[in-house]
């Protein structure tokens, strides 16, 4: 190889390099509330059809733990929170770029994956075969506060306090149950409505009486404030697409 | 007071937690070392690389497998339902098990490297003084592995007491039961409890510096383990 | 046979292959003679039962440790044997008073040896509170043979017990073992490959790893064979038992008697009629047709040639003769050989090189004849 042709070829190369960021890619991460692991994925899914060269990321957790980073400044642009409160308590620090917006209502359902859980009531919750029974941990998680809620409401908390396992989030609450290692749990009804746990014993609504409404609320952070690609996606949770995928996860009812 | 009741009740528990698994681990420890350090079996390497597992792989993985097998159509789950014993998951000795398969290298190499290093020599000795095999351990495995039982029982300890990943995936959170204080301290932070986090997280930090301190001085020459 | 040692091995090593066969009586020292790596360490540890060798048989004053023909093999822990290692291999953990309780509480019969009377013998009364780190290897090595003592064995087992120690150490414990020689009433199995130590403490001596296969007798016998002498590599000689039998203080000299004439040499402590075993090198024997006259050779004896036999040094001859009833050994140059028309039955004159034997060197035993001491007894 002549050097004239090494030479031709790294102006070919230089060439290619500089032409390639043209059509630059953006990227979003966002944090999502562990409940919207389903419906977050199908609304990315549609949005990215729009937006075939962007990347959208999205990480799944408590709403209390994403706080707490956002706070200590996690690279996140969009929080999507199971209770608005969080997203409001950082707005008051002054670190969002939009005002916190709800986008649904969450439910919470009995659900167990060992056996028919469609006829089971908070009452039965009562039973000694329930030997387990999982739900959100109270301290920091909306789903767990409102499960709490819902059982004193029942007047089942005093006998179901002792058989209480608490998941670290939503998500790991409804791992405890699809393992078996607790018979019977409290988790979210877009959780239950996903096909794999469908599949699996069923669930019963808890009615909405019993808790306070669970305002799943978002807000676009301080660190995308002038990001466009944020903006698109927070667009398009309005858009009716996104609205459908929400309807068929069970949050109904928002705004 | 900085600690509260729950927090005070996540201590004793954690202590509780690490000093049953430190001596059921010095129970099912000696024996493994034991057979580790002395054995030609061709099973030696893959019970060796078996026992070191937990050290490399991320607490997960174990947290996973074993709520799989605790559950009930795991083969551990099976087990203790047909006993009687119901599930193991969320249960104080779900979490003793557990702790036990975490912290095993933590106890078993420290024990293995004492047991190697006295060598064959004070045994034979031993026996050509009439000191049968259980006798011979007793007179002198034990009284010159001495440094090796206090290294694995510190390191067996503490490791216990700072287990987070294993006792997060099937301990269930119950306080009293398997709240640790490593759970402890992260509901504490979730719950943007700082203060709270602070004393605790502190406390456990300057516990373990203590303990590696009294190991590493109670090292005479230099040892890794 | 229900007394002595009874020992058949078939050792079988990669790229190794001994037989034993060996009786030994049941009282005094045998010497396993042989160059490193002969089989002499792993003969000791089968007869322990350290390490089982197929097909082996080892029984001590009848009574059987080893049998496979009938599936009988004994742990070492149940065998009422000693054994003493290259390296003393003190319990660390333990005081010296500690590693020695240690062999007592666990003794194999009834005190036979009294612990006081082994500790006196070995001189460890100073040492019974001291840690084994603080000893010399001297030290150690002495605390080890008392710990393998107190164990009351029927047999003791010493596996070059002096090879790790340098010569100062060596000659500060020597003397001990001479006693234990002299006052034991266990056979000991000592192995060695240093001439100097076989000869001074053996009775009885197997050789190993010669090219004519294991060979076992009595020391002095077996010393003389001249069959024998390759294993012994450069330096033959053998050993006489003598008495003391003079003192001469004006020249200091001693006399010392023997079945073959007399033998004068420095001075010696012993009182008169005291037993003395000496060792006398071939190489500084030299043989003359006629008596000398005037020659400054104090030591000249009369003998007769028995056989000749050549060595590894094509002009050196090895030279069996007989002075009374006793064997000795002379290296003498082929053209002397030719020269004084040398044969079987000749008539000699033996002259034994002064310096030899007047700087004390090789007065090797000081045999005190009867089984006095503290630690007599079986």
């Amino acid at each position: 190889m002549t050097v004239r042709s090494i030479r031709c070829l790294m102006f070919a190369l230089a060439l290619a390099l500089t032409s390639l960021p043209v059509a630059a890619k953006e990227s979003i991460t966002i944090a999502a509330a562990a409940d919207l692991k389903f419906a977050m994925d199908d609304i990315v899914t549609a949005f990215q059809q729009a937006h075939p060269a962007d990347q959208v990321q999205v990480i799944y957790g408590s709403s209390g733990k994403f706080t707490t980073q956002i706070e200590q400044g996690a690279p996140f642009d969009l929080f999507f929170a199971a209770d608005i409160s969080y997203p409001q308590a950082l707005a008051k620090a002054g670190l969002t770029a939009s005002a916190p917006t709800p986008f649904g209502t969450g439910r919470i359902v009995l659900w167990s994956a060992t056996e028919d859980a469609r006829k089971l009531t908070l009452q039965d919750l009562a039973k000694p075969q329930f030997r387990r029974i999982a739900i959100a941990n109270p301290e920091h998680a909306p789903y767990g506060v409102r499960a709490v809620q819902a059982l004193k409401a029942a007047g089942v908390w005093a006998s179901v306090k002792p058989r209480l396992v608490y998941g670290e989030n939503i998500g790991q609450t409804a791992q405890f149950v699809q393992s078996g290692n607790a018979q019977v749990g409290i988790i979210a009804l877009a959780l239950a409505l996903n096909p794999a746990f469908a599949a699996k014993g069923g669930y019963a609504p808890i009615p909405d009486t019993l808790y306070d409404p669970l305002v799943q609320g978002f807000v676009i952070t301080r660190r995308a404030a002038h990001d466009p690609l944020a903006a698109a996606f927070a667009r398009f949770i309005d858009a009716p697409v996104a609205q459908a995928i929400l309807r068929r996860y069970g949050f109904a009812g928002a705004h | 007071m900085l600690l509260t009741a729950d927090d005070l009740a996540a201590l004793w528990l954690t202590l509780k937690l690490a000093a049953t698994v430190t001596v059921l681990l010095f129970a099912l420890g000696t024996p493994l070392a034991w057979w580790l350090a002395r054995s030609r079996s061709r099973w030696a390497h893959p019970v060796a690389a078996i026992v070191a597992l937990p050290l490399v792989l991320p607490p997960t993985v174990l947290g996973f497998y074993l709520l799989v097998a605790f559950g009930p159509h795991g083969p551990v789950g099976g087990i203790t339902q047909a006993l009687g014993l119901g599930l193991l998951a969320f249960t104080f000795p779900g979490l003793v098990l557990a702790s036990m398969l975490y912290s095993l290298p933590f106890v078993v190499q420290p024990l293995r490297h004492a047991f190697e290093a006295i060598g064959e020599r004070p045994l034979e000795v031993a026996a050509t003084l009439r000191a049968g095999p259980l006798d011979r351990f007793f007179t002198v495995v034990l009284p010159l592995a001495r440094r090796g039982f206090v290294t694995a029982g510190v390191l067996g300890f503490a490791h216990t007491v700072g287990e987070f990943g294993v006792v997060l995936m099937i301990g269930g959170n119950i306080p009293r039961s398997t709240r640790v204080l490593s759970v402890q301290i992260y509901d504490h932070v979730e719950a943007l409890e700082y203060a709270q986090a602070h004393a605790l997280a502190g406390g456990l930090l300057l516990f373990s510096f203590v303990v590696l301190l009294a190991v590493y001085a109670g090292q005479p020459q230099r040892r890794s383990f | 046979m229900t007394d002595g040692i009874r020992v058949r091995l078939a050792l079988r090593h990669e790229g190794f292959a001994l037989d034993v066969d060996l009786a030994l009586p049941g009282r005094g020292v045998s010497a396993l003679f042989g160059p490193s790596g002969c089989g002499k360490t792993s003969c000791l540890r089968a007869i322990a039962g350290l390490d089982r060798v197929a097909g082996g048989f080892v029984a001590v004053d009848g009574e059987v440790w080893q049998d496979d023909s009938r599936r009988l093999f004994l742990p070492p822990h149940r065998r009422a044997v000693g054994y003493v290692f290259q390296e003393p291999s003190l319990f660390a953990h333990l005081s010296v008073q500690g590693n020695l309780d240690y062999g007592l509480r666990r003794a194999a019969r009834p005190h036979a040896l009294d612990a006081a009377g082994v500790v006196a013998m070995l001189g460890l009364e100073a040492l019974l509170p001291r840690e084994p780190a603080a000893l010399s290897g001297g030290e150690r090595q002495r605390v080890a043979i008392a710990r393998a003592l107190l164990g009351q064995p029927r047999l003791l087992l010493m596996d070059e017990p002096l090879a790790a120690l340098d010569a100062a150490r060596k000659a500060e414990i020597l003397p001990y073992l001479s006693r234990l020689h002299d006052s034991l009433a266990i056979p000991l199995l000592y192995v060695s490959h240093a001439l100097d130590e076989v000869a001074q403490l053996a009775d009885q001596l197997v050789l190993l790893g010669g090219p004519h296969g294991v060979h076992s007798g009595p020391l002095a016998p077996m010393l003389a064979r001249l069959d024998l002498a390759a294993a012994f590599a450069d330096d033959p000689g053998v050993v006489i038992e003598t008495t003391v039998g003079a003192h001469d203080d004006e020249d200091h000299l001693s006399r010392l008697d023997f079945d073959g004439g007399a033998l004068f040499v420095a001075r010696r402590p012993e009182a008169l009629g005291q037993h003395l075993r000496y060792r006398i090198h071939a190489r500084d024997v030299s043989l003359a047709l006629d008596r000398p006259q005037a020659s400054s050779i104090l030591n000249v004896l009369p003998a007769r040639v028995i056989a000749m036999a050549a060595t590894d040094t094509p002009a050196l001859l090895l030279v069996r003769l007989q002075a009374g009833a006793t064997p000795l050994l002379a290296r003498i140059s082929r053209r002397s050989w030719k020269a004084l028309q040398l044969a079987p039955g000749s008539a000699v004159w033996v002259q034994i090189k002064s310096a030899a034997l007047l700087d004390g060197q090789n007065a090797i035993h000081v045999n005190t004849g009867c089984a006095a001491g503290g630690v007599a007894g079986r």
